[in-house]
């Protein structure tokens, strides 16, 4: 039975996965938490919290809320800088058996590709996930994710500074979410990601203010996913490059639900918080219906659910 | 840190709206320190969401296999759902987690307001057990939302303050804090952030070590989600993994923020 997707057809390296499953960028923080829990090595990849030029302290409390269902979370980017981060923790991650894709977030357009230009060469880095979609800082972030034309001109610029494996991580937060998959992939993404979180709110009634610190936070969780789904099929039917499902997904159930729409590979992150244990049960759960389906390669499954 | 399905042995309103659920979790209560918390799931499926930060509350060495026992209050859907489980139930709990208490003497004052006697409990079986002597400040609003003394360690010196006056001193903990603090080398305090700001302003527990446990509200609770990130003298501090006690004079109090 094979599980092993590639992420990175067209690139040169490649990013090979040997299953689809993988952490989501802001959820696993830099990998160590869940090492100590979970045998991270079976995973298909782990994916870090987005990184800065600049250490970052975040937004103020409140950041999180629970909604039904769901989490609405602002945290503002909070991360220790790209240097801790190539001196402190990509030493660690180059004795791991699991590759490691490193979310990148710039205040500009030239930040993105600097970022990209210091993780290069960088052992127990495998790829680079250009962050254009968080919806909680004032500069950069979402911001560079609703224009095709920016997005394209971010990606170019990190693609022009690295031969890592480089995937874009897109906002639902906008009118037609393929046209700025189409830009991105024409500006030379390997992969696409999607989605990041959807913007929200909450008024805390007794004080009668936004409950969060910043008044706007992400929505994540069981809640999003038949948004993210259908961005999912929508998308992967617009661009020829693999695509990375994200958004709510809990269960091999829901992982199968992404391939089928056609996701090559799928993030999970809300999930795994709750349940540590969740990407790994994924992965068996996905080996178990193969075994009962007969289905010898995962890739058999890649948007089988489309109509014709 | 250790995620296991522990079945619960009992679970009952030992105060108004305040449970207290015991459950043998060996591979946990073995690992954990006064302080320490667990992060309880508190639904079968996806609502409520995420888990529940608990204090361990007291942990029973004697019993086989090894006790844990959670003391919470009942303030939302999920506290509610943990109270309605059952003797038989399983809970899925994700601990020990965070940094407790750390003791460097052998005279200890503890000050709990309200639920905060939650992880106080603990440390004051642990110490005792190692001959330290303990005086413990219960407050609450009246009488009947007071932790039962009974339930307390023996060997424990207790003094009692209820906001209306129906036990002990009328009027907050820290009302009785200036006149015990000259007794203690440590003071180890557990309640709302409104008696940790009256603490902090006391002259008489100026210069000494006074440690807190924190709240906030946690996504994850092992240092991953950055979600309950407090500002500290020494740069920004994750409530779940390096507190959730913390030095009394490391917070930083909204008051005291300057600007916006």
């Amino acid at each position: 039975m094979n599980l092993s997707v590639e992420l990175a057809p067209y690139n040169k390296r490649g990013l090979q996965l040997k299953n689809p499953v993988m952490t989501a960028s802001g959820t696993a923080g830099y990998g160590m938490e869940y090492a100590e829990l979970v045998d991270i090595e079976r995973l298909g990849a782990i994916v870090s919290k987005a990184i800065t030029l600049k250490p970052r302290c975040g937004n103020p409390q409140i950041r999180l809320a629970e909604t039904a269902s769901g989490l609405l979370n602002s945290i503002g980017l909070q991360n220790v800088g790209v240097d801790t981060l190539i001196k402190e923790k990509a030493p660690i991650w180059s004795t791991w058996g699991v590759p490691v894709i490193v979310n990148i977030a710039g205040e500009s357009i030239a930040e993105y590709g600097e970022l990209a230009h210091r993780l290069e060469g960088v052992a127990g880095v495998s790829g680079i996930e250009i962050n254009v979609s968080c919806p909680n800082v004032a500069m950069g972030g979402m911001e560079f994710g609703k224009s095709p034309e920016i997005a394209a001109a971010v990606t170019e610029a990190v693609k022009s500074r690295t031969t890592l494996p480089v995937m874009v991580k897109l906002t639902p937060n906008v009118t037609d979410i393929t046209e700025i998959a189409r830009a991105v992939v024409e500006a030379g993404a390997d992969a696409i990601s999607l989605i990041n979180t959807l913007t929200g709110m909450i008024i805390d009634v007794s004080t009668r203010k936004p409950l969060l610190g910043s008044v706007s936070g992400g929505l994540s969780g069981p809640a999003i996913k038949p948004i993210a789904l259908y961005m999912v099929y929508q998308v992967s039917q617009a661009v020829d490059v693999p695509i990375i499902g994200c958004g709510g997904i809990a269960s091999a159930d829901d992982a199968l639900e992404f391939i089928m729409a056609g996701a090559t590979a799928i993030q999970m992150g809300t999930a795994t918080m709750v349940n540590p244990n969740a990407p790994l049960e994924v992965v068996e759960g996905l080996e178990r219906f193969m075994d009962s389906e007969g289905i010898n390669d995962i890739a058999e499954l890649v948007g089988v659910a489309r109509l014709p | 840190m250790k995620q296991v399905l522990a079945t619960v042995l009992s679970n009952s309103e030992v105060l108004p709206d305040i449970h207290l659920l015991c459950s043998p979790a060996p591979e946990i209560a073995s690992e954990s320190m006064p302080g320490q918390f667990v992060m309880v799931r508190t639904s079968e499926d996806h609502d409520p969401l995420l888990r529940r930060p608990l204090a361990i509350h007291r942990v029973s060495p004697l019993a086989s296999p090894i006790q844990l026992a959670l003391l919470f209050s009942v303030v939302g859907r999920g506290t509610k759902w943990l109270a309605q489980c059952k003797e038989g139930d399983e809970i899925d709990l994700l601990g020990p987690l965070g940094h407790g208490f750390r003791v460097q003497s052998r005279h200890l004052l503890l000050v709990a307001g309200g639920i905060g006697i939650a992880p106080l409990v603990a440390l004051a079986e642990n110490e005792l057990a190692r001959g330290a002597h303990v005086t413990l400040i219960l407050g609450a609003p009246t009488q009947d939302q007071l932790y039962p003394a009974h339930l307390l360690p023996p060997g424990i010196e207790l003094l009692v303050a209820t906001e209306d006056g129906s036990d002990g001193q009328k009027g907050m903990a820290t009302d009785l804090l200036a006149n015990f603090t000259g007794k203690a080398d440590q003071v180890f305090a557990c309640g709302p952030v409104a008696m940790y700001e009256v603490m902090s302003s006391q002259t008489s527990i100026k210069g000494r070590s006074v440690q807190v446990s924190m709240e906030a509200r946690m996504g994850c609770g092992f240092g991953v989600c950055l979600g309950c990130a407090i500002e500290t003298r020494q740069g920004m501090k994750l409530v779940c993994q390096d507190g959730p006690v913390f030095e009394l004079e490391d917070i930083i109090w909204r008051g005291e923020k300057g600007g916006d």
